[in-house]
This record gives C-alpha cells, structure tokens and sequence, in this order.
C-alpha cells in the first residue's frame, strides 16, 4: 500500500532505532534520512510499454529488528557444499557464510551487508549508492535507499583472480509477511578479475513486494562475470535493478534468466563511464501463467572507445506478458563505441503478449550501432523439420525453445546453475 | 518386405494442381529414381508424402504396409518409416546435430530401450568416418552454418543413423562436387539391403552413375509417364526430356533452368 508523506517520514525514529540496532556508520543512517524525505517527491521511473503504478512495490519492511515468526529452511534448496565460496540468506538471515582460506588471505570479502558495514564501513561507503545507482534518481531507489533491510558485500581486492565462481543463494521467505529490500554490491577493485553467481527464489506464498538492487562497480581493468537465476514467486511484486558502473578498461559481462513467477520489472542497466570499457549483457526470460515480466535493458556508452552489447531472447506461455526494452545511449563525446542490441520474442499461446522494443539514443557521430528485433512464434519449417525424424511435437518445440535460449545458458560458468535454469525452463514448459 | 504405395496422388499448393494422379509401388530391396525436367512435381511428391503443411492432398492415398500415412502427423509418418533427406534442410541454432539425432533414435525407441550415450556415439563415429565427416560436425548446431554439401551429407548422416524403411531423396545430388557425390552416393549404398527401400529423385543421370537404380520413373506435369529399368535413365541422358515427349507423343512445356 502507498502511503503520504508524512506517513513515509513517521518512519523516521523507527528507522533510525533499526540503524543504530545494526551499529550502521552515521553516514548510512543519513543516506536513509534523507532519502526517507525524498520518497514522496520522486516520480516512478518511465518503464517503455508498461504502466505500473497501481502495482503494490511500496511495502515498508518490519524495522523492528524481530526475528521472523517462521523461518526458512535453506537445505531444501541448497545441497552442501564443503569450501566454496558461499553465502546463502534466508529471508534478512545469513545462514551460512563460507569463504576458503586462501580468499581471506588475499583480501576477499564476501559477507551479509550488516556486517560489512560494521566491519568495513568505508569500503562499503566508496561503493554503496554513490556510482552505479543512486538514491535520488527516483522513487524507488529513495525507498530502497531508506528501507534496505538485508544484503551482500562482495569486495575483490586489486590484482586478485578468482577462478572458481562465487555463489549467493537468497531465499525470500515468504512464510512471513514482510518487504524483501535486498542490497548486493560487487565492488571490484583495480585489475580483479571473477566470476560472480547468485540465485533468488521465495519460499511460501504470502503477498510480498521485493526492491532488489544489485550494484557492480568495477576499479580500472577489473573483469567480472555475473551470472544470475532469478525464481521469485508468484506472489512476490518485484522491482529489481542491477546496475553496472565501469572504470577504464574494465568490463562486466552478464547472464541472466528471469524465470519468477510473479509480476516483476528488471531494470538491468551498465554505465560504461571509463574509457574502453565494456559490457555484455544477455538475458533470457519465460513468462507463463497471467504474469508480466518487463525486461529493460539499458546501457548508457558515456566514455570513449566503449562496448555495449545488449541480448535478450524469451519465450511467452498461457496469458503471460513478456516484453523486452533494449536501450542502447551513446552520450556526447563518447566517440569510437559500440552499442549493439537483439531482443526476440517467441510466443507460444494465442494469449500471450509480447513486446520488443529496440531504442537507440545517438548524441554522437563517431560511432557504431545496430539493432534487431522480433516477436514471433515457432517456425513452422522448424518444426516440421525435426517432426520429418519422428520427433514428436511437444519433444520438437522444446528443442526449438532450448536453442532459442541456449546462448544465454552456455554463458553460466556453474554447472548446477545452468543445469537449474534448464530446469526451470522446462518446468515452465511443461506447466503449459 | 515392407511395400510403399502411392495411389492416384493429388497435390495443390494454394489452390494450383501440382500433382496429378501419381501412381508408383515400390518394395524394400529396391531403389526407384524419379527423374523429370523442373517444375514437374518431383519435390512435390516428397514433401507430400512426408506431410510438408504447405502442401494439400485433395485426392489418392500413401499406403505405407497397406496403412494411409496421409492421416498420420508428421512424426508419426516417420516413426513408421518415412525418412525425407532435402536440399535445403532448417538450421537451428542452440540443438546440437548429436543431441538431435539421438532425440530422433529415441523417439522410436520404448522407455526401457533407450539408446545409451556409448552406444550412440560408437554409431555415429561408424557413420561419420563412412561420409568422410570431421568429429566436431556432431557438436555443432544442427545445419547451423554448413555449406550447401555439409547439409546433404548431414542429411545422408542423418539417414544412416536414424535407419528408416523408405528413404526419399530430395535432390539430394544438386550442387554437389563430385567428390561429395561419391561420399554421399557411398552411403546411399552401405544402406542397401533386404529391409531398406529408397525413392531417388533427381534432375540428372549422374547421382545414378554411383546408386544403380532397379527402377527409373519419369515424371513430367504432375504424373508418372515412364516407367523402366536403369537404362532408361540413360535413354533420357542421350534424348533428353524433349525426346521422350515426342516418343511418348505429350505437349508439355518445359521450364528453363
């Protein structure tokens, strides 16, 4: 339920007690002060092709410090693994929290966003809603900024390469009634290169809303790769924003499945600031039940010499919505970039809606760019194709709608997280 | 013995008569070869008889062991047998040609009978090594970026794995070096046997040069004119299609290549 004004600034002393609860830095708690003001003031932010604002985005979390009626239990999600680097939360709870010792000593630091802040408060500072997404650009980073209730810090220190991928597992509990405001921030330092992994999912099917943002901020010459699963639940009404921030020569390149079930906006946006860097962004999404899922995808080229490649593919079951914006924005003096971009859309039921929206913004001469677009459904020839082997239909489009997806799956390093979003995809298939 | 029967076989596309009453029996054991000037029918009988959805059968019947596949679906037709090798077969990104192949195998194959990883890959390295296919081709997207001779040999892989009772043959020589036509040609012929038939269409006499038909069918406008042994293919190289219609006393204009 939206609120007034003042209701949103009657929070005040409840949030400053959750603060302090926390033992935040006095800067933290400003940064909430002040964006708890602002909330009212912003606008929505503009999501091409959907209107939104009658969607329940603005539940405000139990600040209390409580613990949850009900817990989650992670262990049916999650097998257990020995010397990973891991965290899994459930709910606001860090329930376990691995990290090999050869990581530590070179410097890693990858814990819940409490403690972080406890711990490493300027770091965290350097990082946290002051690059890649701000609390001030619109009303719902302000009541994220105000209202963050849990989250993740990942810091990898300069020089250092990480081979094996780093995984976090959040499970929203939805056994209790609460706002799932989750912070990831990735800040990786000059040079580092890693794989990063994270996969969302709720369990129980209380009415929630979800404010996720996840922030990478690369230090000059820093490589990441982030994979990401997203299966929130039918109930969960979700704005989720990652956003990358690039220094020189840096580069983030990232995989993502949307696969929730409820009614979600991803905004996943890179501002390629430093001077050749680079982003590669690919996204699948399924839609199925009478959900709507709007993929907005964002790249902003602002220093020279920049890449940005945006590729969406996603498929749309039942009465489901699914659209894809592509958002390609070479600013002034970013001469010599790149932004390229492919959204397509494949509809499986007359019912279904789908939307792909290619948008190019130039303000400069020297550059490149290039788009493509298109809705449609399974080829006919496809089909009749592997049918003419004795494939059957259901077995045929499946293997259509496996390759349609396919280039973002190969493009998770982890094994048991690309052997799960096919999963996933074939669940949604066969739920039909 | 199995027994491929095409009865009084009509076939429009958009409202055009393409065939026009085609009647051919053929059995296993033997290898028939259509031949005829372009814009004939050739194609359309293949794709009918697999069940292409552009295409119509307004009247006659394709007994298949006396059983009307033109009632079944596409995949039914070749689980029962049919296998269709093309020209221009799709390219799908995304499946791989030996993940697909093995989905094809499976198909006809019970629950309890599926055909295990190990022994799918022993016959297909058999099969690539006869069509001279490097090892990578089964780990590429299905036909995704092949050449034009690629795709066919894909195709003949296809057939060699998959083992049908009747094989149709699309013009499966056309754009084909002589090279390839040998390779291609040689699997064609490791297929040949008591519980293997295949209908050879073709525009030219030279594929028959490799695969020695047992029986050459001339069609010209939308039906069967002739019917022969192998020389006739060679009677048709020496006279050309002209010559036959002239023998056979038909008015039928013939479309330039």
């Amino acid at each position: 339920m939206e609120l007034k004004t003042k209701e949103y600034v009657s929070y005040s002393d409840a949030l400053q007690a959750f603060s302090r609860g926390l033992q935040e830095p006095e800067w933290m708690l400003q940064m909430r002060l002040d964006a708890l003001e602002n909330i009212e003031d912003l606008n929505l932010p503009v999501i091409e092709r959907l209107r939104y604002n009658r969607w329940p985005l603005f539940q405000v979390p139990d600040l209390t410090g409580a613990p949850a009626s009900k817990t989650v239990d992670p262990f049916e999600f999650i097998e257990d693994k020995a010397d990973a680097a891991r965290v899994i939360q459930t709910g606001n709870d860090t329930v376990i929290e691995t990290l090999p010792e050869s990581l530590k000593d070179k410097g890693v630091i990858f814990t819940d966003m409490h403690t972080a802040l406890r711990e490493h408060p300027e770091l965290v500072k350097e990082a946290y809603m002051s690059k890649a997404v701000k609390p001030d650009t619109n009303k719902i980073t302000a009541f994220h900024a105000a209202f963050m209730n849990s989250g993740l810090f990942l810091y990898v220190p300069k020089n250092v390469v990480i081979e094996e991928p780093l995984e976090a597992i959040f499970i929203q509990n939805s056994l209790v009634e609460d706002a799932y405001i989750k912070h990831v921030l990735i800040y990786a330092d000059t040079n580092s290169s890693f794989n990063y992994v994270e996969k969302f999912l709720t369990k129980g099917n209380k009415k929630n809303a979800g404010n996720i943002v996840v922030e990478v901020v690369t230090k000059a010459g820093a490589q990441v790769k982030f994979s990401a699963v997203d299966q929130l639940g039918e109930n969960s009404t979700i704005y989720f924003n990652r956003k990358g921030h690039t220094s020189r020569d840096s580069s983030i390149d990232w995989a993502i499945g949307a696969m929730n079930t409820g009614n979600v906006i991803c905004d996943f946006d890179t501002d390629l600031v430093g001077e050749g860097s680079s982003t590669d962004l690919k996204a699948v999404g399924v839609s199925s039940g009478r959900q709507t899922q709007v993929i907005d995808s964002n790249v902003v080229n602002i220093g020279r010499n920049t890449t940005g490649n945006i590729f969406q593919h996603g498929v749309i079951l039942d009465r489901a919505t699914l659209t894809f914006n592509g958002i390609g924005h070479i600013l002034n003096g970013a001469k010599g970039s790149d932004a390229q971009q492919e959204s397509r859309v494949l509809m499986l039921s007359d019912k279904a809606r789908g939307d792909a929206n290619p948008i190019l913004l130039i303000e400069e001469n020297d550059v490149t760019a290039g788009h493509a677009a298109s809705v449609g459904r399974v080829d006919p020839e496809e089909m009749y194709y592997l049918m003419s082997r004795g494939i059957e239909k259901t077995e045929a489009e499946r293997l259509v709608i496996r390759g349609f997806l396919g280039k973002v799956i190969q493009a998770i390093p982890l094994r048991s997280m690309r052997d799960d979003l096919v999963q996933t995809i074939e669940r949604k298939l066969t739920s039909r | 013995m199995a027994v491929l029967e095409i009865k009084n076989l009509h076939v429009s596309i958009e409202d055009k008569e393409i065939l026009k009453g085609v009647n051919l029996k053929m059995q296993t054991g033997e290898i028939h070869a259509i031949m005829g000037p372009n814009g004939t029918g050739k194609s359309t009988l293949s794709a009918a008889i697999m069940g292409h959805p552009s295409y119509e059968v307004t009247e006659g019947e394709v007994l298949l062991d006396g059983e009307n596949v033109l009632e079944m679906e596409v995949d039914e037709r070749a689980r029962a047998g049919l296998f269709l090798a093309v020209q221009y077969p799709s390219e799908i990104a995304g499946i791989t040609n030996a993940e697909f192949m093995r989905a094809a195998i499976n198909s006809r194959r019970e629950d309890d009978d599926k055909m295990g990883v190990m022994d799918f890959i022993t016959k297909l390295d058999e099969k690539m090594a006869v069509l001279d296919m490097p090892e990578e081709m089964a780990e590429r997207y299905l036909n995704e970026g092949f050449s034009g001779g690629e795709k066919k040999r894909n195709e003949i892989l296809q057939l060699m794995m998959i083992e049908p009772t009747f094989a149709i043959l699309d013009e499966i020589d056309s754009g084909l070096d002589i090279d390839a036509l040998q390779v291609v040609s040689k699997g064609v012929n490791a297929m040949r046997g008591e519980g293997f038939g295949s209908l050879i269409i073709t525009h030219y006499q030279r594929l028959l040069n490799y695969i020695t038909p047992d029986v050459v069918h001339i069609m010209m406008d939308g039906r069967v004119v002739k019917t022969g042994g192998a020389d006739l293919s060679k009677q048709l190289e020496a006279e050309g299609y002209k010559g036959l219609m002239e023998e056979l006393g038909l008015d039928i204009e013939l479309i330039e290549d």
